[in-house]
């Protein structure tokens, strides 16, 4: 018997018994639905929690620190050897060979004062190439990345940075009183001073500076502004404190400004005095696949260098995330069960009806293996059905949910922007070839029976 | 019948023995005969006299206790279930005395099936069905459902489902036993005039007497064995008229 003739029996046997067909297939939309709809909470949760902890930094991003300023490392800073383990160039070029690595660049770390208007702030600084920024996962909400080579500074603020600025009189800020400083990062003239020692043994009037000249009043730097990342002052991301720089121009600045001076944040010799040199102080090594930044993460620790990233926590993440979704799935299977229950029951219940019906086919000639296979067909049918709208049913309550809870503003912690339920297309396409399964199996010892029937009920019974 | 004569079926001492609690009853009791091709038979007895035993297990639709069954030259006794269906899609075409038409179907459709069965595509099932509707008469039936025909016509499509895969033998296990008795007389006229059309084998089963007599051979069985066989009428198609 032809297969498409086996289908189109099957399919007109079902369509015959249209109510309860209807009505076996509501159990499976409902079972497919309640499945698809629990794992979809425990995936959204995962790809949440992902997001979060790409706002710390990154899932495919190392840093590299170095071993002198990295505080980690301190019994080994004092080997010899320390001193050659400095992050520069050459280094980046050590790890760019390592496979998997997409992308190294070093990044330069200070600090500096900034001021406007009776507001001032202590802001970390930090210098990256100007194409690299948007590799560390700065997104601006206004303005541009520097421009390369400028000759002059341009400085990208962090969200947060707005909120850290504080009355220089009455020391009140935005977390104090929760006004936001009247400041337009963007257009106001922000001033910098990088030389704080200076600047405060001069306006304190300490008198004499360490070398004994008379104090100095370093250089305050009226510094235009490029761009403001995305984010409101309370949105945490790994660069929101930060005021990013051309790494190039920063450099310059800071060799005029220090001159023979050890710059806050540099590795020095072990009499304190500053190196020639002005070494990275992290270097960011972006990995082509989650999966092998462990790996990397490794051979960079051989190599000597103290490497950090986020595989671990991601790691112990996802692993507890599979198991919330196994026990969301299975709560949700329970009433696949009951469906797979209701198929069973609807095919005996079409076998007894259809005694006659099968006899005639089997005096007729029709093979067993026909038969078995049309019952199957008809069980497996009702699953494709029931999969098919239940993984619709589910993508509308996945909608709902979404919508529902994104206007509810939870003001939680995670990041819901990305949704609480999540449907990959792989789990609507098992969760269809499941249902497929869950109805043939349901259908399998019904369709056993119906081929075992004697052929000779047809005849008597008249 | 000029032709040369060949055995088709070959029946050779037939038991069956139902046992019903202690006692045993002899359905069968020790039946031989043979049937040869293009040959009406009839199988006349009494209820309870084995004639239905009898045409089941020709059919292979029951295992004989005891005995050889040899149809177009193989041993159905020796067939498992599968095998035993494989030859009805093959060798044997049935026709049965309520129909046992699928209500679903429509005529063309009910022809068709069994050449459903036998693995062949849409196209050409539906133009063999259509040969052998027009050979019944009832071409202007085709898509009708079963329950839009009589009882009569119901009949016929039943015996063009049989015709349509050209099978050695027919088995009619009461054919016109739902029917009245003029529409009987037509319905065995046709089986009749297409049997011999088509040169095929014929084996009816009934209690009637009358319906026998258009049989070629007529069988008669009572309490399991055949107790005598009779030639019928030379020129039945003529005698039925008379009814």
């Amino acid at each position: 018997m032809k297969f498409r003739d086996m289908l189109r029996m099957s399919g007109s046997s079902l369509w015959k018994r249209k109510v309860r067909t209807i009505l076996t297939v509501l159990g499976v939309v409902i079972g497919t639905a309640s499945i698809v709809v629990m794992i979809s909470l425990g995936l959204g949760l995962s790809r949440a929690s992902l997001a979060e902890i790409e706002q710390y930094g990154g899932i495919t991003t190392i840093t590299v620190e170095d071993q002198g300023s990295g505080g980690y490392m301190e019994e080994e800073s004092s080997d010899s050897q320390a001193e050659d383990k400095h992050l520069n160039d050459d280094v980046i070029e050590e790890i760019r060979n390592i496979p998997h690595v997409e992308d190294v660049y070093g990044v330069l770390e200070t600090e500096a004062l900034a001021m406007c208007g009776g507001f001032q702030t202590y802001v970390s600084v930090r210098g990256v190439e100007p194409e690299k920024m948007d590799k560390l996962g700065i997104t601006l909400a206004q303005g541009s990345f520097p421009e390369p080579d400028a000759g002059y500074l341009q400085a990208v603020y962090g969200n947060m940075i707005i909120g850290d600025f504080y009355n220089e009189k009455t020391g009140e800020g935005y977390w104090y009183n929760g006004e936001l400083p009247d400041i337009d990062l963007m257009n106001d003239s922000i001033i910098f001073v990088f030389d704080m020692d200076s600047y405060y043994n001069f306006i304190w009037g300490g008198g004499e500076s360490e070398d004994g000249s008379a104090p100095v009043m370093p250089k305050k730097r009226i510094i235009e502004a490029a761009g403001i990342m995305e984010g409101t002052v309370e949105d945490y991301g790994s660069n929101s404190y930060y005021v990013y720089f051309d790494i190039n121009e920063l450099k310059k600045i800071l060799k005029k400004e220090y001159k023979n001076k050890a710059i806050p944040g540099q590795p020095t010799t072990s009499s304190g005095k500053p190196f020639k040199e002005i070494y990275y102080s992290s270097i960011m090594v972006n990995v082509d696949d989650m999966d092998y930044v462990q790996e990397v993460q490794n051979q960079i620790t051989q190599l000597g260098y103290h490497a950090s990233s986020n595989a671990e926590w991601v790691q112990s993440m996802q692993g507890q995330y599979f198991y919330i979704e196994l026990a969301l799935g299975g709560i949700g299977a329970v009433s696949l069960i009951v469906a797979a229950i209701g198929i069973a029951n609807t095919m005996m219940m079409s076998i007894y009806e259809r005694t006659k019906e099968i006899g005639i086919m089997k005096v007729l000639g029709c093979d067993m293996r026909n038969i078995q296979g049309m019952f199957l067909m008809e069980a497996g049918y009702i699953g494709f059905i029931g999969g098919a709208l239940g993984i619709l049913l589910s993508y509308t309550i996945s909608f709902t949910i979404n919508t529902v809870i994104k206007n509810l503003d939870l003001g939680m912690e995670m990041n819901m922007a990305v949704g609480i339920s999540y449907i990959p297309l792989w789990l609507a396409g098992l969760a269809l070839v499941f249902a497929v399964f869950v109805g043939m199996a349901a259908g399998f010892f019904p369709s056993l029976r119906a081929m075992k029937l004697s052929p000779l009920a047809a005849i008597r019974n008249e | 019948m000029s032709e040369k004569k060949k055995t088709v079926i070959r029946v050779e001492d037939l038991y069956k023995i139902y046992r019903v609690g202690e006692s045993k009853v002899r359905a069968l009791n020790g039946v031989s005969f043979t049937i040869e091709k293009g040959e009406f038979c009839a199988i006349v007895g009494t209820s309870g006299s084995g004639k239905s035993t009898l045409l089941n297990m020709l059919a292979g639709l029951e295992k004989p206790t005891k005995g050889q069954i040899v149809i177009a030259g193989e041993h159905m006794e020796r067939k498992n279930e599968n095998q035993l269906v494989k030859f009805r899609r093959e060798h044997i075409g049935f026709i049965f005395q309520s129909f046992n038409l699928l209500p679903t179907m429509n005529a063309l459709e009910n022809i068709a099936m069994p050449l459903t069965f036998q693995g062949m595509d849409k196209e050409t099932r539906l133009k063999k069905a259509e040969e052998v509707l027009a050979l019944v008469g009832l071409t202007k039936h085709k898509n009708h459902k079963p329950t839009q025909m009589s009882g009569g016509q119901q009949q016929r499509v039943g015996i063009a489902r049989a015709l349509v895969v050209q099978p050695e033998i027919i088995f009619a296990d009461e054919p016109t036993g739902n029917l009245d008795s003029k529409t009987s007389a037509e319905v065995m006229n046709l089986m009749k005039k297409v049997i011999k059309e088509k040169n095929q084998t014929l084996v009816m089963v009934t209690h009637d007497d009358h319906l026998a007599s258009f049989a070629d051979r007529i069988f008669r069985i009572s309490d399991g064995k055949i107790v005598s066989i009779e030639y019928g009428s030379e020129s039945g198609v003529d005698h039925i008229d008379t009814k």
